[in-house]
């Protein structure tokens, strides 16, 4: 039945719950800018702990609604909102955005969008992570730092994006399952039909 | 929200919206080719030249501007005190500063600064509504996405005031803030639960009525909206060419610093 519903290409309750939630983060990003901002003249890269905020849309969308392209499409519906909000950066907004949820959902992809435990949430978030290291390369010369710095920066992007869009982003969706909401999302699975 | 304030039409809001979004992404793509803080110096200074055109009084121009000088220091100040180098200009503990690592921050200063005025340029002269129905017209995007984009911009407002009305009731309740680093979860949870869960009941609602509405059928659709290319577009292509070229040849012909490379 997940198969059926997804060849079909995503629905239009699916992409307006996703861009949706997608907002919601969108507004959270625009917030984040700021706190990132003061915390990166420190020098340590302690802002790079709290990178990881920026891919939580698309790890969290995909814990919403199971199906492919919503890692994607979460991260750059929440772009395009914060953008439209009046980002910092700009136009590499949406350009980081992308990048960002397609190396979610590259993860997602390997799993068959059938996995959506810790462990492959995690790696998705430590996906998108990998994904704005790539063109932060080109972007930022990270190449050029000193290797201590440069070390930093990696591990501590690595991490914080593991504990933000991986761990709390699953924790999240669990206390949000509680509210009952996803159910209706969700195609009947396997144990409902065992339940009847 | 810009597009809700009052402004003048200049030419820079005829422009066709998606050839607008597409230029401005080969922008992005174009500065990151750029190595020499010449040359980008006149790519900046073309694009704030821009904002003239914005339509905005200055003022509101020169507030949304504001935090671009965060940015710009945010982002050179890392590279300049922590990069490699060879000439050594102030060594301090960790802090190291050398003639590359200056030049090098000061370069991605500014490719933050001109993407920075691209961004706010963007933002000031395209409304979202006008953007999506030339991203379903010229650019074939299917108009399930574009309308769910539109309905949900419509929501962030409606967000805004819902976490205030959260705020509120969680200050009246005398929820305090305990500080520290374990109740970081359990505040975004406390903020983001109800909000998400109010946000997705209300998209269910409303994916459901446009499709009644029949938002969804692709085939043969009429516009309300009718966007389409004019001669303002090709100025527009002009513009940018231009400014490249001549930040090139000024680069070469009149450089504020000696170095042509900050790689």
């Amino acid at each position: 039945m997940t198969n059926q519903s997804s060849r079909a290409g995503l629905k239009l309750t699916d992409i307006l719950v996703t861009i949706v939630i997608a907002a919601v983060f969108g507004v959270v990003y625009k917030i984040w800018g700021p706190t990132y901002d003061l915390m990166k003249p420190f020098g340590f890269q302690a802002e790079q702990l709290i990178y990881g905020m920026w891919f939580i849309a698309g790890t969290f969308a995909f814990l919403i609604i199971r199906k492919p392209g919503i890692a994607i499409l979460a991260e750059v519906a929440a772009a395009t909102v914060s953008a439209f909000l009046g980002s910092e950066w700009g136009i590499s907004t949406l350009v980081y955005g992308f990048i960002q949820g397609l190396g979610a959902e590259i993860i997602f992809m390997l799993f068959l969008y059938r996995s959506a435990n810790l462990f492959t949430v995690s790696l998705a978030a430590a996906g998108a992570a990998a994904a704005s290291l790539v063109l932060d390369f080109s972007y930022g010369y990270i190449e050029s730092l000193s290797a201590w710095n440069y070390t930093l920066l990696i591990g501590f992007r690595l991490l914080g994006s593991i504990v933000i869009a991986g761990i709390v982003a699953y924790y999240l969706a669990k206390a949000l399952e509680l509210t009952g909401v996803t159910k209706s999302l969700r195609p009947a699975s396997k144990d409902d039909y065992e339940a009847l | 929200m810009q597009f809700m304030i009052q402004h003048v039409e200049t030419w820079l809001h005829r422009v066709n919206p998606a050839l607008k979004l597409i230029l401005f992404t080969l922008f992005f793509v174009a500065v990151i080719f750029i190595h020499n803080p010449n040359v980008l110096l006149y790519v900046t200074c073309g694009t704030m030249l821009m904002l003239f055109w914005s339509g905005h009084p200055w003022k509101r121009v020169l507030l949304y501007a504001s935090p671009f000088i965060l940015v710009f220091i945010s982002t050179s100040t890392g590279m300049m005190f922590f990069g490699e180098g060879k000439i050594t200009w102030l060594k301090y503990g960790l802090i190291h500063i050398t003639q590359e690592s200056f030049y090098r921050g000061l370069h991605l200063g500014l490719r933050a600064l001109s993407l920075a005025a691209i961004g706010l340029l963007f933002g000031l002269t395209t409304r979202p509504v006008n953007l999506f129905y030339s991203l379903m017209q010229q650019l074939k995007l299917p108009p399930k996405y574009a309308y769910s984009f539109l309905a949900a911009m419509r929501m962030v407002p409606i967000l805004i005031e819902e976490f205030q009305t959260l705020r509120h009731a969680l200050k009246i309740r005398g929820t305090k803030r305990q500080g520290r680093f374990p109740n970081i979860y359990k505040t975004i949870k406390r903020y983001s639960i109800p909000l998400l869960a109010q946000s997705i009941r209300r998209a269910q609602r409303i994916a459901v009525a446009m499709e009644a509405k029949g938002f969804t059928n692709d085939s043969k659709r009429t516009y309300y909206y009718r966007i389409g290319y004019s001669l303002v577009d090709i100025w527009f292509s002009v513009y940018f060419v231009i400014l490249f070229v001549l930040a090139y040849e000024l680069g070469a012909w009149f450089p504020f610093v000696g170095i042509t490379d900050v790689r």
